[in-house]
């Protein structure tokens, strides 16, 4: 915004008002040709007039030629040749009513002049300008012309018979006429370009101020007022469809910021208590200058190991769901068996489950797919442990792989407690527990099933939970043969 | 003084009792909130400290339990520390609220006013005639020279001061001075009252016959 030119307001400006002054200065030329084009012509009637009445005058006043009849004809038939036979005979004169309308030199003065083939003069006015240039002796029986030269109309005219004439005048009046039409012309352009420009400036002004209003509600949100939104006057206008555009990206960046800050909060939840057991266990060990006996000190130093143990755990899946979740989409895609990753975590958990004497049944079919093997190891892991972990002692966990087409499936399969229903949409959010009461004393941060659902959806598949209460629980995983997250 | 904390983490729930142990509480437990509940309600504890996120009731239960019959002071001690949950906190029948983690000596800083403010007094000295016993720093003076109290002996003479001008029986002594483990004898009590009398004056507290003690 700083150069003008870079402001919209300013080029639209610019172009609107290069365009107006074109259209216009085109208006006022073509005006102006139409007026001096009408002016002409009433000019040139003028000058027929004057032609016709000089030439009927010429026609009356010359003798007529011997022997061509005594009788004196009133109006004779203008004829050139008839008119040169008398001009030859003797120098014609005009009627004075005739004649003095071809003299003087006062503004929009007539004149005229009548020669024969060789340019010897017949006759002439005595204002005629000098150096007259007559028609050439025509090619056919007549020719006749039309100009102007300088601030004088003329028109020309030569007949075969030896006849060249020139009736001209002064057309000064009229030039100045356009002259101050032109001038009125220019000006009243002027204005309406200049009224054109204040008109546009302020239309341009209401159409970019909406934009002005985003701009400000914008900046105001990228400020931290995140629960700010820009208005929509609900109808379906260009700049309309820009807001509702950034109210929506607005709301998917206020729900990204929602929900990071309640994983903070989660988190630091998650370890206030074992902080607090720390805390407290130090401050009593240290603050009284009682005797404490070496037991007391073991106790005190076997609790904060505890503690110490518990924040571990949680930081670690913690880490581990943070990495998944900013870098995990865009880990190295490898071919990999996915029955065998399933075969070893098997194997890995076994102690787990003969604890508590819990039967692992699997069928595992090859399922080669592309994927991280290292998630997918920590996918598999999360799964059969939460399903030893939620089921009763004594019981089984069911695990099938298989190959479907282009995709794998995964399920695993328990039959204990199950999951109630209430807590059945929630068990893939952060740290939520079913039992509510905090169980991360006995090592469970509620982070396993978040993390099993992120790497299943980097790898672009779907996980399920069904359970039905008392009968367990099933958890199906689908993954894609290409283990790549579909953009959106 | 007789607490009650109601704390559903095993490792807190021992640190806090043995830390207030040490400090001449007697301590109650309880794991989750019915049973909290229920001991707050006929316990008769001179203050309740009471952690939010409880197993059966939550800590905002408990307290809809308790108030308005049971007006023994209650400190809520939680991990939430957004602004709403303390108000809602203070709100519903809790008389203060510390955040996790929080420090020991602000915790016993605020019990200890709890149960001042709940008693009617607000100054942590009490004056008793030439005695004084400073609540805060556990200390008694007499005629500007301090005396060696044992822990029992403090907490009995504190009792006693804190209710000045009451009869207090012997059975409250023992609610407010034992905790549940304890298998004292009730004849320790007029051992400790013999004690308090020989180190500060045989006029300090009153025996009504029948009844119990009392500082005038």
């Amino acid at each position: 915004m700083k150069s003008p030119f870079h402001s919209i307001r300013w080029r639209v400006q610019a172009w609107h008002g290069l365009i107006l002054l074109g259209a216009v200065i085109a208006f006022c030329f073509t005006a102006y040709r139409l007026a001096w084009n009408n002016q002409l012509q009433a000019i040139d009637h003028g000058l027929w007039v004057s032609e016709a009445k000089l030439g009927a005058a010429l026609m009356r006043n010359i003798p007529p030629a011997p022997g061509a009849g005594a009788k004196e004809d009133d109006n004779p038939p203008f004829s050139p040749a008839h008119l040169v036979e008398r001009l030859r005979r003797g120098a014609g004169t005009l009627p004075p009513e005739v004649a003095s309308t071809f003299e003087g030199m006062a503004p929009g003065y007539a004149y005229f002049s009548l020669r024969d083939a060789s340019d010897s003069i017949y006759l002439q006015s005595a204002n005629a300008p000098e150096g007259l240039v007559l028609l050439p002796m025509p090619a056919g029986p007549y020719a006749d012309e039309w100009h102007t030269i300088g601030h004088r109309r003329e028109v020309l005219r030569s007949s075969s018979p030896g006849l060249r004439s020139l009736v001209g005048r002064d057309i000064s009046p009229e030039l100045d006429a356009m002259h101050r039409f032109g001038w009125s012309l220019g000006a009243s352009g002027l204005a309406v370009w200049l009224l054109g420009l204040l008109g546009g400036w302020w239309i341009a002004g209401r159409a970019i101020q909406p934009i002005a209003v985003i701009s400000r509600t914008a900046a105001h949100i990228a400020d931290g007022h995140l629960q700010e939104r820009i208005s929509t006057t609900g109808a379906d206008s260009e700049l309309d469809q820009l807001s509702r555009v950034l109210n929506h990206t607005f709301d998917r960046l206020q729900d990204g910021m929602e929900q990071q800050k309640q994983f903070i909060a989660d988190a630091s939840h998650e370890l206030r208590t074992p902080v607090t057991v720390l805390l407290s266990e130090t401050h009593r060990i240290l603050k009284h200058d009682r005797e404490r006996t070496p037991e007391e000190y073991r106790e005190v130093i076997q609790t904060c190991r505890d503690s110490a143990h518990r924040m571990r755990q949680l930081i670690e899946p913690l880490l581990l769901l943070t990495r998944q979740e900013t870098q995990g989409a865009t880990a190295p895609r490898r071919p990999c068996d996915f029955s065998g990753i399933l075969r070893d975590t098997l194997e890995q958990l076994g102690p787990l489950a003969a604890e508590r004497e819990i039967q692992l049944h699997a069928d595992l079919q090859p399922a080669a797919c592309l994927g991280d093997p290292a998630a997918l190891a920590i996918l598999a892991t999360n799964l059969l442990a939460n399903a030893i972990q939620h089921n009763r002692d004594g019981g089984s966990v069911f695990v099938r792989c298989e190959r479907h087409g282009q995709s794998t499936t995964l399920t695993v399969r328990d039959d204990g407690p199950g999951i109630g229903p209430a807590d059945l949409p929630h068990i893939f959010e952060r740290f939520y527990r079913a039992d509510k009461a905090r169980a991360s004393a006995d090592g469970h941060a509620g982070l396993g099933l978040a993390i099993a659902r992120t790497i299943v959806e980097n790898h672009g598949g779907t996980i399920t939970a069904q359970s039905t209460p008392g009968e367990g629980a099933v958890f199906t995983v689908t993954l894609p043969a290409d283990g790549v997250r579909p953009n959106p | 003084m007789r607490l009650l904390v109601i704390e559903d983490d095993s490792a807190l729930r021992q640190s806090l009792a043995a830390t207030l142990r040490e400090e001449n509480y007697a301590v109650d437990t309880a794991a989750d909130g019915e049973e909290g509940a229920y001991k707050a309600r006929y316990g008769g504890y001179d203050a309740i400290l009471l952690d939010l996120m409880l197993p059966r009731l939550d800590g905002w239960q408990v307290l809809a339990r308790l108030r308005p019959e049971c007006r023994t002071p209650v400190l809520m001690l939680t991990a939430r520390d957004a602004v709403t949950d303390r108000v809602k906190g203070l709100n519903e029948g809790a008389d203060d609220y510390l955040t996790k983690p929080f420090d020991i000596d602000e915790l016993l800083a605020r019990i200890r006013a709890l149960i001042r403010r709940a008693a009617g007094r607000t100054h942590p000295v009490l004056a008793i005639g030439e005695v004084s016993v400073d609540t805060a720093l556990r200390r008694v003076m007499r005629d500007g020279v301090e005396i060696a109290l044992t822990a029992r002996e403090y907490a009995l003479l504190e009792y006693l001061a804190v209710h000045r001008s009451e009869i207090v029986t012997r059975t409250m002594l023992y609610e407010h001075l034992f905790d549940e483990d304890d298998s004292t004898l009730s004849n320790l009590l007029d051992v400790h009252v013999s004690n308090l009398r020989k180190k500060l004056g045989r006029d300090l507290i009153v025996t009504r016959r029948g009844h119990g003690y009392c500082i005038e």
